[in-house]
C-alpha cells in the first residue's frame, strides 16, 4: 500500500463547541490506483485529505487520532521539516479553485519554477526550462511564451493544467486532488479529467479524487469510498457501488440522479439534511435520514461490515479489486433492494 | 403547442468595452447575448443549458427586466415588456418572478424570513392587504415545506436547501404565472437538489406556473423540462422537445456537451462515445465570423466562417418527419446519438 490512513480522527474547537469532522476514517491507495472520496459538503473528505497533506490548520483544527501511513511511514510522527520535504516531493494536491490557488502577483514560470529551484536547489534558468517542458507536458499552447504570462491572463482550464503540471513536477508517487474539475465547464471538465488519467498512467502514480460528483468518478475511479458525517460508509470497487450499493446512503444518492425512465415521476430524494458535526447523532449518523433505519441503528454505531456473498453481488473480475465494505447493519437487505 | 405565454425575439444584449476616461470612445463590445428567439407555452418548462459565459443568466435577468436589452423584443401575452416602464411595467413584474442560483447571498441576511417573503407584498400591496400579508407568508413556507413557525427568524439558521425554499416561498409570493430560474440547484449538495427539484414540479403543477429553468447540468434540465435549448456564445444553437435534443442531437456542440457529460454508470463508460473538444469558448468580445463554433468544431469547412448558420430545421431533415427534424443552427447538421439508450436498471425498487 502507498498510503494508509487508519482510524483518523480530526475535530475542530470553535466557539460554539467541538467540531467532529473526522471521526475514524480508514482508507487506502496504491500505486496506479484511483481512489475516489465521494461526499457531501461536510462529510469530511477534504479535511481528511487535508490531514494527509499535513495543511490542516492547526488550530482550530486537531488530530486527535489514528496514524498515516505513507510508503510504510507514519507521517504524524515527523517532524515538521521533515515532513515539509515530503509534501511536494512525494505527495502533492490539485486544489478546486485554480485562481485562488495560484499567486496573482507571480508569472505561472516563477510559480512552477520554484518547485524545482526549493526542492531540487536547481539555478533560475534550469527551473526555468523545466517549467516550460512542465506546461508543454499538460499540453498548454505556446508554452514557451506564455511562462512569463500571470493566472490571470489563462482560462479556467488552462489554470487548472498549471496546477496539474504544478503537482506534477517533482513526480510524486501520490497525488491528492480535491474537486479538480468543479469549478470547470463540461467539455472542458472532460479535457482536464482525461489529462489526469493519462499522466496518472504515465507515472504510475496513486491518485485520490475528492468529489461530490457520482457522474466523474464512475468515469475515472477503480475504487470508491462514501464518505459521511466523517466516516467511510462504503467502500468498493467501482463496478460494484453501481450495480449494487450496500449502503442506504450510497443508494440514496445513486437514485436522486435524474434517469430516463423516471421522466416526469418524482426524483428519489433522501430526506431531511445533513448532520451538524456539533450535535452527530448517536448510533448510525445516517439513521435519522435512512428508511430502513431500526432501533438499533440509533443506539450503536455500525463497525464496516465485509461485503461478500461469494461473488453473487460483486461485478465480474472486481474479485481481486479488493475487498467491499459498508458500514450498516443491514446490507444484505440494502443489497436485496 | 398551447398559447405562448413568453415570446422573445432577436433578443441582443451588448456591453460596451470603453478607453479614456474623460473622452470615452467605445472600441469594441461584449456580445453577451447575440439574437436570441424562444416561445414559452403557458405551464410549459424551457430548459437551457450552456457552459459558463453563453450567455444564459444574462437571458434570465432581461427576461425580469433586471437588464435592459440592447435590441430585441420579449412579448409577454403580446405585449413588448421591453418598452414599458412606470405602473405598467410594474404590474408585469409581478407576473414574471425569479428564484436565484446562490441562496447564500440572495437572502438579506439582517431581514427575518417573514419579512423576506413579505416584501413582495410592499411594492405591491394590492395583492394582500396588510392583515392578512402575516398568513400569507406562513401559507407559502407550509407550500415549500417550511416550518410555519419559522417566520421569525434569520437566513443564517437555515441551510442551503432551506434557504433555497425561502427563495421559491419569495418567488411565488405574488403569485406570478412565469417563473425563471437561474441554476436554482447548482450550489446545493446532491442528495438535497433533488428535494428542491420535487418541490419546483409540485409547484408548477399547484399553480399553474411556466418556468424558464436556466442550468448546466444536462441531466438535471433533461428531468424538468418539456423542451431545451442549447446556448454557446450568445447564442441559441439547438432547441426542441427533450427527447429531439438528447436523444437525436444534429449540432455539434450539442452532441459533445452530450458526449462529455459524466454518466454515473460506469458500464456505460466503454459503450459510450467521447467528443473531446479542443480548446476554450472564444471570448464574447472577440466572436468568431459566420459560426461561432466553428472554431471548436471538427467539422468546421470554409463556408462555416462565411455564413452565419441560421436555427431553423436543417435542410437534410426538412422533409423527414421524425426527431432529427428540429432547429440546428450548423451547415453540416447530421444525427448522431452520442449516449447509449439506458438499460432499465436490474434492481425493480
Amino acid at each position: 500500500m502507498l498510503l494508509e490512513v487508519r482510524d483518523l480522527h480530526v475535530e475542530f474547537r470553535t466557539r460554539d463547541g467541538v467540531a467532529k469532522a473526522v471521526n475514524g476514517v480508514d482508507y487506502g491507495v496504491d500505486e496506479g490506483e484511483t481512489l475516489a472520496v465521494l461526499g457531501e459538503s461536510g462529510s469530511g473528505k477534504s479535511v481528511t485529505a487535508q490531514a494527509v497533506m499535513g495543511i490542516l490548520d492547526m488550530p482550530p483544527g486537531r488530530i486527535t487520532g489514528g496514524e498515516i501511513l505513507f510508503q510504510g511511514r507514519d507521517l504524524l510522527k515527523l517532524k515538521e521539516d521533515e515532513r515539509r520535504k515530503v509534501r511536494g516531493a512525494e505527495m502533492a494536491m490539485i486544489f478546486q479553485d485554480a485562481l485562488s490557488s495560484l499567486n496573482p502577483v507571480l508569472s505561472v514560470g516563477d510559480q512552477l519554477g520554484e518547485m524545482f529551484t526549493v526542492h531540487r536547489g536547481m539555478s533560475r534558468k534550469d527551473a526555468r526550462a523545466k517549467a516550460i517542458e512542465l506546461m508543454d507536458r499538460v499540453r498548454i499552447p505556446a508554452a514557451a511564451d506564455r511562462v512569463r504570462d500571470y493566472p490571470h491572463q489563462f482560462s479556467g482550464g488552462m489554470r487548472q493544467r498549471i496546477m496539474i503540471a504544478m503537482a506534477l513536477a517533482l513526480e510524486p508517487a501520490l497525488i491528492i486532488a480535491d474537486e479538480p474539475t468543479t469549478a470547470l465547464d463540461v467539455t472542458v471538465q472532460a479535457q482536464v479529467m482525461d489529462l489526469l488519467a493519462e499522466l496518472q498512467r504515465e507515472l504510475d502514480m496513486g491518485l485520490i479524487l475528492i468529489t461530490h460528483d457520482l457522474g466523474v468518478v464512475a468515469d475515472v475511479a477503480d475504487r470508491i469510498a462514501v464518505m459521511y458525517a466523517g466516516r467511510i460508509v462504503e467502500s468498493a470497487p467501482v463496478h460494484d457501488i453501481y450495480k449494487a450499493p450496500a449502503h442506504p446512503y450510497t443508494k440514496g444518492l445513486l437514485e436522486s440522479i435524474p434517469r430516463l425512465d423516471q421522466k416526469g415521476q418524482e426524483l428519489y430524494a433522501i430526506k431531511g439534511l445533513p448532520p451538524n458535526l456539533m450535535h452527530i447523532p448517536p448510533g448510525c449518523a445516517f439513521n435519522p435520514r435512512c428508511p430502513m433505519a431500526q432501533d438499533i441503528c440509533r443506539t450503536e454505531v455500525p463497525p464496516l461490515f465485509e461485503v461478500d456473498r461469494e461473488g453473487v453481488d460483486r461485478a465480474a473480475g472486481d474479485q481481486e479489486a479488493g475487498v467491499r465494505t459498508s458500514a450498516c447493519f443491514f446490507w444484505r437487505e440494502c443489497l436485496d433492494g | 403547442m398551447a398559447e405562448a405565454i413568453l415570446e422573445v425575439s432577436g433578443l441582443v444584449k451588448h456591453y460596451p468595452l470603453t478607453r479614456g476616461i474623460l473622452f470615452k470612445k467605445q472600441i469594441g463590445a461584449v456580445r453577451a447575448v447575440d439574437g436570441v428567439d424562444f416561445e414559452l407555452a403557458a405551464g410549459e418548462t424551457l430548459g437551457i443549458v450552456g457552459e459558463s459565459g453563453c450567455g444564459k443568466s444574462t437571458v434570465a435577468r432581461m427576461l425580469v427586466n433586471l437588464e435592459k436589452p440592447t435590441d430585441g423584443t420579449i412579448k409577454y401575452k403580446g405585449e413588448d415588456i421591453t418598452k414599458l416602464s412606470g405602473r405598467a411595467l410594474k404590474a408585469v413584474r409581478r407576473n414574471i418572478q425569479m428564484v436565484f442560483q446562490d441562496p447564500y447571498t440572495s437572502l438579506n441576511p439582517r431581514m427575518t424570513v417573514g419579512d423576506i417573503i413579505g416584501e413582495p407584498y410592499e411594492i405591491h400591496p394590492e395583492v394582500a392587504p396588510k392583515g392578512d400579508r402575516r398568513r400569507r407568508v406562513q401559507d407559502l413556507l407550509d407550500v415549500v415545506g417550511l416550518n410555519p413557525e419559522y417566520i421569525n427568524r434569520y437566513p443564517h439558521q437555515f441551510s442551503g436547501g432551506q434557504r433555497q425554499r425561502i427563495g421559491i416561498a419569495r418567488g411565488l409570493a405574488l403569485r406570478p404565472e412565469i417563473i425563471v430560474a437561474d441554476e436554482p440547484v447548482s450550489a446545493l449538495d446532491v442528495s438535497v437538489q433533488a428535494q428542491v427539484i420535487n418541490l419546483m414540479e409540485r409547484l408548477q403543477d399547484e399553480f399553474d406556473l411556466s418556468y424558464v429553468f436556466i442550468a448546466h447540468d444536462l441531466s438535471i434540465v433533461r428531468h424538468i423540462s418539456d423542451r431545451v435549448g442549447v446556448m454557446y456564445l450568445g447564442r441559441i444553437v439547438e432547441t426542441g422537445r427533450d427527447a429531439e435534443i438528447y436523444d437525436h442531437p444534429t449540432h455539434p456542440y450539442t452532441q459533445a456537451l452530450l458526449s462529455a457529460v459524466p454518466v454515473p454508470d460506469p458500464e456505460a463508460r466503454e459503450r459510450r462515445e467521447r467528443i473531446i473538444l479542443a480548446g476554450d469558448v472564444p471570448s464574447p468580445a472577440n466572436i468568431p465570423s459566420g459560426c461561432r463554433f466553428r472554431t471548436r468544431c471538427w467539422k468546421a469547412q470554409e463556408r462555416c466562417a462565411r455564413e452565419v448558420p441560421p436555427l431553423a430545421v436543417p435542410e437534410e431533415f426538412r422533409f423527414v418527419e421524425g426527431p432529427a427534424a428540429h432547429d440546428s443552427a450548423c451547415h453540416f447538421a447530421e444525427e448522431k446519438r452520442v449516449v447509449p439508450p439506458e438499460e432499465p436498471p436490474e434492481q425493480a425498487t
